[in-house]
């Protein structure tokens, strides 16, 4: 065993700037930084989640110029000039669920939460690109994420609902 | 009773009016936080200067460590802190183990057991620079041969510890009645080999802790996700040669899923804690990642290969059965090691057999360490036993299920206790069995299963089937059998039932300044909705809304010792317990508002959220109460603590059980499944296109949370029959250490779940509820084995071996002369199953040769 007191040395960085959730960012960060980290730890959206850092869960699933993408599989200085959206820029003012959340909690289609964040981020680029999927759809737009709880039988309701919401464009709070 | 449309459309704030909050879909409160972001999982907790910790692991499954060179890394400007083994001896101790003998440190001592063992940990800024510094440390390995399977440990001629002497350090062979006799008298001894593949519950967070040093205090203070932290909290404070008051476990209210896995991450709580404790007090963190997730988290469970034998009569009645297993549990017994026991519980499902034998052999081997997972051990039993009972209709000529349904326990028989002692608290098999068969009866005729679409998809080489059963899920563990493995077995013939030592159920209560309720529990929670159970029974006990409920969690410290969230026992446990402590609260609440009132405390009563004098002339709501205590000297009147004792300590059938510590289990819910299979011949693949399920778990305290259990439980059945394992070359190395090998069903592999609901309230517990959590993973996998073998029932083919992946379903459809080429038919050829047939009536089975053979 040993304490180590010598001075660290500090590793290389780059600026980067893009938006997050709406707002402008710039930070300096190591060029080995992964998107997932810098949002988590550097932007406090901890919504990020981190299931497996090999890009199969779909836990750490966010929105980079409107396409779902495995923030574990990118790197913060490659969403440089970008346009982010995460689980946290869902929910709407004054804590307002955003439709898809709400549908999520109605229909039971999370337990443990931890692969929720990407759920609904996927979600909602689902329904973006097809307003009113049907099960086959459902099935090939959340196919990259992985729930270990749910059986995914409540997640099919709540896309299904949050699509009724949406079609019926009054529910909720956020952008939906 | 509630269908399958039963489930979530309840408002959680529609006032109680004539009915309970408990037995309605209450909307989770867990979820707004989850949903949002704000959930704070281990992977959240930093507290200000929060280092990172990394480990170096073995790359070899079994080698001696010539030396651990760690001068280059202490050397890099962001090591903070190097520990190996030597330096845990010089300060800590080894970590409890499930058996007595084995000394296991937190970091490998002098050899390493298997590929991802951890050698050393170091410390850094954060996680990226901590990796950089663990890449400087340079181990040197003298190989050792591994043992990479059961059938190959058994023969002892490498030992995984020396010290032992064998790699079988626990075993043991049961006999219930005189099954010598059954299978002697029998008309009929039909055996069969079959294998369980090694599957853990890959929870989608992985484990991780933070631990903070308080070197004033001489305390520890330890956030990690461990499931069980108010049981399992030995294997830290006592690895950290603490008083269990001096090291605080607390567990977040956010546990991303752990499904049994989390009980043993003991080894990284205790690393955070021992590098905290050295770096003076400094917070360390460790989040595993998930490749040392999947490789050496210490979480797989169960790898068995089961013989087991039917004694069964021309009539088709069964008559005695005789079960033999090994356990791959890897290079260490972890606890819990009981799941080789749990079996037992369920002995011979939902069948009325008299007369038995289990026999098992607990095999160490060069892999990561067993732990706990949803099911425990019960899983594998079922697949056996069901693959069993097929051989035997088949044998006899006689329809499965018809086989099935005259030897299943009959209501009369409830309470039944079973051969193993365990007791069946009720249940009506057959109803269940006839209402699966109905559910599934359209799908006979111009569905699924008409017999021309059937014929049809047969002429492209796909064949469909189904096979309907009745599968028992154990509840409510007690704990005292628990630790049967580490007590003196020849002290066990003198026990009486009073010798029991069972642990209770915690909860605690009291009433806020602004009239609400904060309640406590003791357990852990890894995404069940435990706060938002509790806060749906203690509205209904004390006539409030459960959104005036808040439930929080209490440490290791603040806890009592009790079991807490596993073996499917909190549906059970937490509304004892809320029953107990909402009659304490208002029985103080009473006595509070009589000395406030200066009348007697009968001149009062307790009515919906506050207190009234009998007399009509006052009413004190609980703020009331709570600014009359807040004055008041003397005992609190608005808090109240219960101890739920086991509820399987007041049925004096449970005595046999409880005196001879086997597996003591009160309630038992059942599932009676029939998933509809699709096989390819030609590729192997299995599909499955329906899945029916009736299920059973007397009250539903919440249905949507209980569906959801169910829904989670099949998806993982389903992933443990046809696509999840750990498996290992022949060096012991693991061939799955991603999610590209270690394949999780995914919302393209579960199907369609058809649920329909009987009701039969346990006469054991105080709701009627009966356990739950662990239904569908202890189901499934033989309910889809058996519909497998219903399906390739014309080629002689049975899945014997789980995970029945695409490549050994050819393996065996090839062995049976089936596969491209043919046109599907080749039913002619004879397959070898995998050992499965005829039996004898004398002899049981040759060991050494038994269990194993061929895995493939």
């Amino acid at each position: 065993m040993s304490v180590d007191d010598t001075p660290q040395t500090e590793p290389p960085t780059e600026e980067i700037s893009l938006t997050v959730n709406g707002e402008t960012v710039s930070a300096e960060v190591e060029p080995r930084l992964k998107l997932s980290d810098f949002l988590r730890r550097e932007q406090g959206l901890r919504g990020v989640r981190v299931g497996c850092e090999h890009g199969v869960c779909g836990a750490c699933t966010v929105l980079v110029d409107g396409k779902g993408v495995k923030s574990c599989l990118m790197l913060a200085v490659q969403a440089d000039g970008s346009e982010i959206t995460t689980v946290e820029g869902l929910t709407g003012d004054g804590g307002a669920l955003h439709p898809i959340q709400e549908a999520f909690h109605e229909t039971h289609a999370l337990q443990c939460g931890f692969c929720t964040s990407g759920f609904v981020v996927a979600t909602k680029e689902l329904l973006e690109e097809n307003p009113d999927p049907d099960r086959d759809a459902i099935e090939h737009g959340l196919a990259d994420n992985v729930c270990r709880c749910t059986g995914y039988q409540n997640i099919y309701e709540a896309v299904e609902r949050a699509a009724d919401y949406a079609d019926e464009g009054s529910h909720g709070g956020g952008d939906g | 009773m509630s269908g399958s449309e039963a489930a979530p459309d309840a408002e959680p704030e529609a006032a109680p009016e004539s009915e309970s909050f408990t037995g309605q879909s209450v909307r989770r409160f867990e979820d707004r936080r989850i949903l949002t972001g704000e959930a704070e999982y281990i992977h959240d907790k930093a507290p200000e200067g929060t280092l990172e910790l990394a480990l170096v692991r073995s790359v070899h499954a079994h080698a001696e460590i010539e030396s651990i060179d760690t001068a280059k890394a202490e050397d890099h400007p962001d090591c903070e802190l190097v520990l190996t083994a030597e330096d845990l001896k010089e300060h800590y101790n080894p970590q409890p183990c499930g058996l007595n003998g084995f000394e296991e440190w937190s970091l490998a001592d002098g050899k390493v057991r298997f590929a991802g063992e951890p050698i050393a940990a170091v410390v850094a800024r954060d996680r990226y620079a901590a990796e950089d510094v663990a890449e400087l440390v340079n181990v040197r390995y003298d190989k050792l041969p591994p043992v990479a399977g059961a059938s190959e440990a058994r023969k002892d001629e490498v030992l995984v510890h020396e010290d032992e002497g064998t790699n079988v350090p626990d075993s043991e062979h049961l006999t219930f009645g005189d099954p010598g006799i059954a299978f002697e008298e029998a008309d009929h001894v039909v055996e069969g080999e079959y294998s369980w593949g090694r599957v853990s519950g890959v929870p989608l967070e992985t484990a991780g802790a933070v631990a903070e040093y308080d070197p004033e205090g001489d305390t520890f203070h330890i956030d990690c996700n461990i499931q069980l932290h108010t049981l399992v909290d030995d294997t830290v404070f006592e690895t950290l040669g603490y008083d269990p008051d001096d090291v605080y476990i607390n567990v977040p209210p956010d546990v991303g899923g752990s499904f049994g896995t989390k009980i043993a991450i003991h080894r990284y709580v205790n690393l955070v804690a021992m590098a905290s404790h050295q770096l003076g007090g400094t917070p360390v963190k460790f989040v595993e990642d998930r490749v040392e997730n999947l490789q050496g988290g210490d979480v797989h469970c169960s790898e068995r290969d089961y013989r087991v034998r039917l004694a069964v009569d021309d009539d088709g009645t069964m008559r005695g059965l005789d079960v033999f297993f090994t356990d791959d549990f890897g290079a260490w017994p972890h606890y819990p090691i009981n799941q080789v026991l749990k079996p037992l519980s369920v002995l011979t499902n939902s069948y009325h057999i008299d007369h038995a034998e289990y026999e098992y052999e607990l095999v160490l081997t060069n892999k990561t360490a067993q732990t706990a997972y949803r099911g425990f051990g019960v899983d594998p039993h079922h697949y056996a036993l069901e693959m069993v009972v097929d051989e035997a209709a088949r044998e006899l000529g006689m329809d499965p299920t018809e086989f099935r349904r005259q030897n299943l326990i009959d209501p009369d028989q409830m309470p039944y206790v079973l051969p193993s002692k365990n007791v069946y608290d009720s249940g009506d098999y057959p109803e269940a069995l006839r209402r699966i068969e109905a559910m599934i009866e359209d799908e006979r005729d111009g569905g699924l299963l008409d017999p021309e679409v059937v014929a049809e998809k047969r002429k492209e080489g796909k064949y469909r089937g189904t096979q309907p059963s009745v599968v028992i899920e154990p509840g409510v563990s007690g704990s005292d059998w628990t630790d049967r493995q580490r007590s003196d077995r020849d002290a066990l013939a003198d026990r009486t039932p009073d010798d029991a030592d069972e642990l209770p159920e915690h909860l605690r209560a009291e009433v806020a300044e602004d009239g609400t309720v904060r309640a406590y529990l003791a357990t852990d929670s890894s995404g069940q909705g435990h706060q938002t159970l509790v806060a749906q029974l203690l509205a209904d006990e004390l006539g409030i809304l459960p959104s005036d409920v808040a439930v929080d969690y209490l440490d290791s410290v603040d806890a009592p010792t009790e079991y807490g969230s596993a073996a499917s026992r909190m549906a059970v446990m937490l509304s004892g317990a809320a029953e107990g402590v909402g009659e304490e609260l208002r029985e103080n609440l009473v006595e509070l508002a009589a000395d406030y009132w200066g009348v007697d405390p009968g001149d009062v009563s307790y009515r919906d959220g506050g207190v009234d004098r009998v007399d009509g002339d006052d009413r004190l709501e609980l703020s009331d109460l709570a600014d009359v205590d807040a004055v008041r000297l003397g005992e609190s009147g608005t808090y109240a603590e219960f101890d739920y004792p086991h509820p399987a300590r007041d049925v004096p059938e449970f005595d046999e059980a409880f005196a001879r510590k086997y597996p003591v289990y009160p309630t038992a819910a059942y599932g009676a499944n029939a998933p509809i299979v699709e096989v390819d011949v030609n590729t192997g693949e299995v599909d499955i296109l329906e899945f029916y399920t009736v299920r059973d778990c007397g009250t539903m305290l919440n249905p949507m949370i209980v569906e959801g259990q169910a829904h989670g439980g099949i998806a993982q059945g389903i992933g443990a029959a046809l696509m999840e394992e750990f498996a290992y070359d022949d060096n012991a190395q693991p061939t799955a250490t991603t999610l590209f090998e270690y394949l999780l069903p995914s919302i393209k592999n579960v199907p369609d779940i058809e649920m329909d609901h009987t009701v039969t309230p346990s006469p054991f517990t105080e709701t009627g509820a009966k356990g739950v959590g662990e239904g569908g993973m202890i189901d499934a996998p033989a309910s889809v084995a058996t519909a497998i073998n219903a399906a390739l029932d014309p080629l002689g083919v049975t899945a014997d071996r789980l995970p029945f992946t695409p490549d050994r379903a050819r393996r065996r459809l090839r062995e049976a002369g089936v596969g491209p080429g043919t046109d599907g038919e080749g039913g002619d050829a004879v397959t070898d199953g995998g050992g499965s047939g005829r039996g004898s009536h004398d002899g049981r089975f040759d060991h050494a040769d038994s269990a194993g053979g061929d895995r493939r």
